[in-house]
């Protein structure tokens, strides 16, 4: 279950490191912050090419909720630029 | 309650906390970096909880205990038997099975047994004419570890490599990666970081220890040729065997 730990401790580090950024750089829009969260756990969940097929099946539900959180964020914001 | 892992603990934990601090954060303190950092737990804690759910319901002891008690039936028959002789993997298409197995010879020759046909499926089985030509047709940690891919590499070192890390990082958690080299009939496997300890035990000589055994099956069953483990050499972080190919 290495690769379980050390996938847990990536995903873990960059989000928490990504609040602490965003928040030090005064970002104000929730959007944002969901948007670099969904990216970075999407893009490391791809980078762990080893892990077996039922903890990936798993995932990849995690990841279509990430991604549909995604477009309403940005169904959410095109909406507030055309009214 | 009791059966569920750390995995599943962990990610209820947060859930819990992520769930508690979102609601006066959105609500009451109207703090974004406080919600952002609420939703951060929320999306931890939903992937500790996709990843508990696929945690083997067995405990790491339980399975060594029936590795152990495998390992040591197998040593208890080959060294009453006064076997000296190393191993020879078959593919499956050598022995009548789905899968792979290991062909301990009783009696040493000057060379390297040729089979050419598919063994019956015996203990004690005759792989030749000869009447010496009789030997342990045994199912050994890879006949199994066969069964955890998905689908079988082919005969390159990198289809080798590709099917090997994925079983020890991904499937088993027993190495951090292993490195193909082919030469002519030898391939040259060296696996970083095993956690699986040597033991200098008779059965270990003649079939390798747990990991070399694997990496014999899975070459076997590449290659569709028997094989032989011709030399192992354990590092401090390393360990690296060279497998011939029998022809």
């Amino acid at each position: 279950m290495k690769i379980y730990n050390t996938y847990i401790m990536t995903v873990s580090t960059v989000l928490l490191l990504g609040t602490v950024i965003m928040t030090a750089m005064h970002v104000n829009s929730l959007a944002t912050y969901y948007t670099v969260y969904a990216a970075a756990a999407l893009t490391i969940t791809e980078l762990f090419i080893y892990l077996n097929s039922q903890a990936r099946h798993n995932l990849n539900i995690i990841s279509v909720m990430l991604f549909a959180g995604f477009l309403v964020a940005l169904s959410l914001q095109i909406v507030k630029i055309l009214t | 309650m009791h059966n569920k892992n750390p995995y599943i603990w962990g990610g209820l934990c947060l859930l819990v906390t992520g769930a508690i601090l979102l609601i006066p954060a959105y609500f009451v303190l109207n703090l974004t970096w406080l919600v952002a950092l609420s939703v951060c737990l929320l999306i931890l804690a939903f992937i500790m909880l996709a990843l508990g759910n696929t945690v083997p319901r067995l405990s790491p002891e339980v399975c060594q205990l029936l590795l152990e008690t495998g390992i040591d039936n197998i040593a208890t028959i080959v060294e009453e038997l006064g076997i000296k002789t190393k191993a020879i993997y078959l593919p499956s298409s050598l022995t009548n099975d789905t899968k792979p197995r290991a062909l301990i010879p009783l009696h040493s020759g000057p060379g390297k047994p040729n089979i050419l046909k598919a063994l019956p499926q015996r203990l004690i089985t005759r792989y030749g004419t000869a009447p010496d030509d009789i030997g342990l047709l045994l199912s050994t940690v890879g006949s199994n570890a066969i069964e955890l891919v998905e689908t079988m590499p082919g005969p390159t070192p990198g289809e080798l490599e590709m099917s090997l890390t994925n079983l020890f990082r991904g499937k088993l958690g027993v190495a951090d990666s292993a490195s193909v080299i082919c030469q002519n009939s030898h391939i040259e496997v060296t696996i970083q970081n095993p956690r699986i300890e040597n033991r200098a035990t008779w059965s270990h000589h003649c079939l390798g220890c747990p990991l070399a055994s694997i990496v014999a099956s899975f070459a076997a069953e590449a290659w569709n040729k028997p094989v032989a483990i011709t030399q192992e050499e354990f590092g401090k972080k390393q360990y690296s065997m060279i497998i011939e190919v029998l022809d």
